[in-house]
């Protein structure tokens, strides 16, 4: 009853969708507010209709009701409750449902704004939301239904419907198939929805773009009103790709955290040209250029996340991340086509009103070095592209298909990650054009020459001689320095100038210039993860090794000792094997690892556990390869020791706490 | 004056354009040479036994159904060698046979079958199975073994059944 409820709900948002975009579109056509108005309306009905469904949902989830087929698809009684509801994005149906709440929760709040100053933006705003939530509940309603039922006929005849065949009763299977427990890890639980934030929250700025071209509206309001919904967006884009390294280096136990597979890729496409969107917007508010580039950008970036779920969501390609067998890859594919020509064509179409002054002069000023970065960006988005599409051109052109992995991505990337990590540092000290030799004074080159310190050291002392690392942790010692000491400069500015309290003069530059210091805490997280990745890809040392009970094997300055072997069988069926690893330094002990490896007997499949012991300077990591299950007096072990790695999820922390300093709404407003 | 001016600006777009131009012509070079080093060609069981090429040292991808009996693991020097049968390389033809359980399973138990010995130097994969498809990437030695330098299995799963099997 409920179910049916719960589709039905669905149904009618659906509905209000269409009736929203009719209601826009009479309304322009017949200058009616009313009409503009009831559609504005019709969203918060549609957000309550759509969130019925979500909490009928999640009460199927928690209450076992196994009877429809996405629970069972999803759950298992094992489960602990909070599981139950995390699989909620746990399958196609169920995801796609949490996609069209969050997208009709930001259209709702998006539209609820004050709209007094920009009253010709509501329609195409309100349109754009529509058409979005219009897709995607239709996705919901016609394909991919999570409120399917199982039935059978007295024939024993077996089949999936939302609604009671005539002559069929309803079938309710004993248990679920539960979820796959390589997926039972909280960066894997919040990785998808974290990333899903981040896509939908680019509906706002995209939105605001179609508005201000649909209505012609040349200034830089759309921009500045999709600023908070930019940043946040990015963010969580952020997080959410962070979130999957996480649960790749802890779960997956091949010590790497990113490998360049199509649907990672997928995601960090929409990130780069997003990141280069947050960057070229401080242009245009600054003197009003690169217009046009910046709703290119917001357009791509959009594209990208509609074609990033259609690569995830379609079956399209086949890797841990997509969603098995799908019936949405068609529309999906025709819906990104539509967004992107669609939307492209409007640009084209209102090219001439929003041209830009030419306004740029060649200097090594803040406006080329962001034009730098977006060429950086853009390049890497575009290696990204090719990367993905490759062997898909070289079997048309040539007959065999050449595919690229991630030596390839690394090679061409790792340079312009690198000329990256050197924006980051200087980029945010850069004056504005006309200035520029005034603040690039001597501190630079002191600096320059001071941080070289920090290569020399890592060659002497920690017998670093791999060239790009070196230049990699000289990059990201500069940039720190250049960084922190802006943010000092300007403390003691405020302290001696103003005569401030210390505590004050910490605060102060904050508080008035937030979205400065801000962006220069997020660029400070950026050089705190690449240390992270500098760790993993230029300083890891790894073994693998055979000991019998009580033998030891040393990697770098530690020594790992095989103490034994422990079985027990665990809760819900798993058979838990585990090794004893004791460290040692320097010849004290200091550490005892525990990698295990889980047999899932119900399911007849094995997954292994590294054991992860950390702190700031290294991550010890070890993986139980194989064992003796009658002697048991030999192991198996592969064992990596990652410098730095903690840096990368202390970077992201920081990063993110940047944003918030750099959104925080302004008290007083100055503009009317 | 309005000439001055046109050629100032003239100069400066001839700048944007030259730096612009050398950083693309970098980032042209850096594509070239990492495909012409790591680009891997993709090639079925099959093609490698019968191309009349000189494959030795090119990166391969190929892909193959794992023979279980074949398996043999030295945990001692973290060997493993197993062989792999022939299974087409296009998901499309895969689907047109029956499905990837079923291609697995007759390519594993035709012996006429085209099959390829394998060697890899790590870790035996949860995975390796009887019947698992195999993806690997790597390169064929002299005498025509494929060195493995990476290993990617997949199972087809029970959990993409649609319906259950049993009920109460």
């Amino acid at each position: 009853m409920l179910s049916t409820l719960g589709y039905l709900a669905l149904a009618l948002a659906f509905l209000l969708a269409i009736y929203g975009v009719v209601m826009v579109l009479w309304g322009v056509s017949q200058k009616s507010k009313p009409a503009i108005e009831s559609a504005r309306l019709a969203l918060i009905l549609l957000f309550t209709l759509v969130s019925f469904s979500l909490i009928a949902l999640l009460i199927f989830l928690v209450t076992d009701r196994f009877d429809i087929a996405y629970v069972y698809s999803v759950t298992s009684r094992d489960m602990p409750a909070y599981l139950k509801m995390t699989a909620l994005w746990g399958g196609q149906s169920g995801s796609l449902l949490f996609w069209s709440w969050l997208l009709a929760g930001f259209s709702l709040v998006f539209a609820l704004r004050k709209w007094d100053n920009e009253k010709e933006m509501l329609p195409w705003s309100l349109l754009v939301v529509f058409v979005s939530l219009g897709f995607f509940l239709a996705l919901n309603v016609l394909f991919e239904s999570p409120f399917e039922r199982f039935w059978h006929m007295p024939d024993g005849q077996r089949f999936l419907s939302v609604f009671q065949p005539a002559g069929a009763w309803p079938l309710t299977p004993e248990d679920g198939q539960g979820l796959n427990p390589l997926l039972r890890h909280p960066g894997m639980i919040w990785h998808p929805p974290t990333l899903y934030l981040g896509f939908v929250g680019f509906v706002i700025p995209f939105a605001l773009a179609i508005a201000s071209l649909g209505s012609g509206r040349r200034d830089q309001r759309w921009l500045e009103i999709a600023r908070p919904w930019t940043l946040t967006a990015w963010i969580f884009l952020s997080l959410g790709l962070v979130l999957g390294m996480r649960w790749a280096y802890d779960v997956l136990g091949w010590g790497g955290y990113w490998g360049w597979d199509p649907v990672e890729i997928a995601a960090l496409m929409p990130w780069l040209s997003g990141t280069a969107l947050v960057h070229t917007a401080l242009l245009q508010r600054r003197n009003d250029s690169l217009t046009r580039w910046n709703l290119v950008l917001i357009i791509i970036t959009f594209s990208l996340v509609i074609f990033g779920t259609f690569l995830t969501r379609s079956g399209v390609l086949s890797s841990v991340h997509s969603f098995a067998d799908s019936n949405v890859g068609l529309p999906m594919f025709i819906f990104t086509a539509l967004v992107t020509l669609g939307s492209l064509g409007l640009l084209f179409s209102r090219w001439q009103k929003f041209d830009d002054p030419e306004v740029f002069e060649f200097a090594l000023s803040k406006e080329v070095l962001t034009l730098l970065l977006n060429l950086i960006l853009m390049s890497i988005l575009v290696i990204c592209l090719l990367g993905v599409i490759y062997p898909i051109i070289s079997d048309l052109f040539t007959g065999t298909q050449v595919t690229v992995g991630p030596a390839w991505y690394e090679r061409i990337t790792g340079p312009l990650f690198l000329l990256l990590l050197f924006l980051t540092g200087i980029c945010p000290l850069a004056a504005w054009s006309g200035k520029q030799l005034t603040r690039f004074g001597k501190s630079f080159w002191l600096f320059g020459l001071f941080s070289l310190a920090i290569p020399f050291g890592a060659w002497l002392i920690g017998d670093v001689h791999h060239g790009l690392t070196l230049i990699a942790l000289w990059l990201a010692g500069l940039a720190g320095i250049l960084i922190v000491s802006e943010y000092f400069q300007s403390v003691i500015r405020v302290r001696t100038r103003q005569h401030e309290k210390w505590a004050n003069a910490f605060w102060l530059p904050i508080k008035r210039h937030h979205r400065k210091y801000g962006g220069l805490l997020v660029h400070l997280g950026v050089v705190l993860m690449s240390l992270g990745i500098i760790g993993l890809e230029g300083l890891q040392k790894e073994t693998q090794v055979t000991l019998a009970q009580g033998e030891s094997v040393a990697l770098a300055d530690y020594q790992f000792r095989y103490e034994g072997l422990e079985s027990r069988i665990g809760e819900d069926g798993i058979s838990i094997t585990q090794a004893i690893l004791t460290v040692s330094h320097d010849g004290t002990l200091i550490e005892a690892l525990y990698p295990q490896r889980d047999v899932y007997l119900n399911m007849g499949l094995a997954v292994t556990q590294p054991a992860v012991r950390s702190n700031l300077a290294r991550d010890l990591y070890a993986i139980l390869v194989e064992y003796d299950p009658d002697l048991q007096n030999t192991a198996t072990f592969r064992i990596y020791i990652n410098p730095l790695v903690n840096w990368l999820w202390i970077g992201v922390g920081v990063m993110t706490l940047g944003t918030l300093v750099a959104v925080i709404p302004e008290r007083k407003k100055k503009s009317i | 004056m309005n000439e001055s001016v046109s050629k100032v600006s003239k100069s400066n777009r001839i700048k944007f354009i030259v730096v612009g131009l050398l950083f693309l012509s970098a980032i042209i070079f850096l594509v070239i040479s990492a495909t012409q080093a790591t680009a891997q060609f993709f090639m079925t069981v099959r093609e490698v036994q019968e191309t009349t090429k000189d494959l030795s040292g090119e990166n391969l991808r190929v892909s193959g159904a794992v023979l279980g009996e074949s398996i043999r693991y030295d945990s001692e020097n973290g060997l493993l060698q197993f062989t792999i049968a022939h299974i087409p390389g296009k998901d499309r033809e895969i689907e047109a046979l029956g499905g990837l359980e079923l291609v697995l399973h007759q390519a594993v138990n035709d012996p006429l079958n085209p099959r390829l010995e394998v060697r890899y130097d790590g870790a035996k994969p949860d995975m390796l199975k009887d019947e698992a498809q195999a993806i690997l990437t790597g390169s064929l030695d002299q005498e025509g073994v494929f060195i493995a330098e990476e290993l990617l299995l997949k199972c087809p799963s029970r959990y993409e059944e649609a319906l259950p099997e049993q009920a109460e």
